[in-house]
């Protein structure tokens, strides 16, 4: 790693890879509140493709798998394989309190619980649902992360 | 502007190679900036296409179970040579084509269908339905668009008597400007180029809502990258061909800027205009719609060119 050239193309890539969020969006058994928000949050209003965000259909273009609500028994396994089609590297944002702690549905008899029982989570936005600057907040964390 | 480059450098540097694919960015970084400001948006900071296009290049691709392995890496590389090699044909910024022969219009529009065609292929090539589903309407747009397509980029050449891009950009440039006397063609050209781009309204073959990306869904890192790439080059080549052909061409970068510029304007409009078609809808307005009428004007254009030595020794010329 101490070599410049190589030290230089990870800076690039880190520049890369900061600049250009894509998202896709999963819900595992939430109650739509969230899902709402976050197509809020993609609206002209809020213009997140200011911060290079953009949403994308098929999860092998994404980079950040935006994910809410607890995980549901019949969502897992949908979940997990969404998680792993996506190219390395890759991240996920938990928006919720539902994919915090499961919420109001923790100990239902059809859920599995939180997300990160599931995935490995890198960013939670807790609220009920959160607002739409909170997510793009918790983005904006995930990708103060990535800098070195 | 009659400047000629010496071979490596045409090829590589400027015009073609490298100088295309930054102005390819440059142009795709317009395109969405124009339809953010439609949108009443901020829009992309300026050097978003270029850090998409890294940040794709330095992903992990992923090739999926079922799919021929070399077919799956070659495609997206193809498409994006042949995207490069259009672009020697036409004259790029102004400067005169580096490469011409003639009758190298039918040979330019036939480069230029290649990227649709491996992005069929690239959709049929994997074993996931939705890319399937986005081939099919791929090919059957190509199908749809490029008859009126060609028609409309042959009205000016007919009219002129050459087919040749470099001798039709001068002469363009000396008769009336072909968006006034064959107005049909000019729409059915800029139309029939959103066609080929797949933008809205007719991105039917990448309908997100509907079949997720596409063909291209199973392309991961690399090989979405260079078909992203080779699709803005094609955007770059399109836009230089119509605006030398009906916009008067260009005898100087500066021409070439603002006459694609305007160009750029008018299709960000109707890409934040309109709302999808169809496929069939799709089909339907380029076989019922377009090719009729752009038939109907090569018949006038074809009786007019004929007519005119009788009509001027008629009136004593």
């Amino acid at each position: 790693m101490n070599n410049p050239i190589q030290n230089v193309m990870e800076k690039i890539k880190t520049w890369a890879r900061t600049n250009s969020p894509w998202a896709i969006h999963f819900n595992s058994g939430s109650c739509n509140g969230c899902d709402i928000e976050i197509l809020a949050t993609l609206t002209p209003r809020y213009d997140v493709e200011r911060f290079g965000i953009k949403l994308q259909g098929s999860p092998r273009h994404a980079d950040v798998l935006i994910c809410t609500g607890p995980v549901t028994l019949q969502a897992r396994d949908r979940l997990v394989r969404i998680y792993e089609q996506m190219p390395e590297p890759k991240f996920v944002v938990a928006v919720g309190s539902c994919s915090i702690s499961g919420g109001v549905f923790d100990g239902c008899y059809n859920v599995v619980g939180d997300i990160s029982e599931v995935i490995p989570v890198n960013v939670y936005v807790p609220g009920c649902p959160p607002r739409p600057e909170a997510i793009i907040y918790g983005i904006e964390q995930l990708l103060k992360t990535l800098q070195p | 502007m009659n400047v000629t480059f010496p071979p490596l450098i045409a090829l590589l540097l400027f015009p073609g190679g490298l100088f295309l694919l930054a102005s390819g960015l440059v142009f795709e970084y317009v395109d969405r900036k124009f339809i953010a400001r439609y949108q009443n948006r901020i829009g992309p900071r300026w050097f978003q296409p270029l850090a998409d296009l890294v940040k794709l290049l330095a992903k992990e691709e992923v090739i999926p179970a079922g799919t021929i392995k070399g077919l799956f890496i070659a495609l997206p590389i193809a498409a994006l040579a042949a995207a490069l090699t259009a672009g020697l044909n036409v004259p790029l910024f102004g400067f005169r084509p580096v490469f011409s022969y003639p009758g190298d219009l039918i040979g330019t529009l036939y480069l230029l269908s290649l990227m649709t065609l491996c992005i069929g292929l690239a959709g049929a090539n994997t074993e996931n339905r939705f890319s399937i589903v986005g081939a099919t309407r791929a090919l059957t747009q190509l199908f749809s668009y490029e008859a009126p397509f060609l028609l409309a980029l042959l009205g000016p050449a007919i009219a002129l008597g050459t087919w040749n891009i470099g001798e039709i950009n001068q002469a363009a440039g000396m008769n009336l400007w072909f968006i006034l006397s064959q107005p049909i063609g000019f729409l059915a050209a800029l139309i029939g180029l959103m066609g080929k781009l797949e933008l809205p309204p007719f991105d039917a073959p990448e309908a997100e809502t509907e079949i997720v990306a596409g063909a291209l869904t199973e392309y991961s890192g690399r090989g979405f990258a260079l078909f992203r790439i080779g699709r803005d080059v094609e955007l770059v080549i399109g836009l230089t061909l119509i605006a030398s052909f009906y916009l008067g061409g260009f005898s100087s970068p500066l021409d070439f800027l603002w006459k694609t510029a305007v160009l750029l304007l008018i299709t960000a409009a109707l890409q934040s205009l309109f709302a999808r078609l169809r496929i069939d809808q799709t089909v339907g307005l380029w076989w019922r719609v377009g090719a009729i009428l752009l038939l109907v004007q090569m018949l006038v254009i074809i009786v007019g060119s004929s007519l005119a030595p009788f009509v001027s020794r008629l009136f004593g010329g």
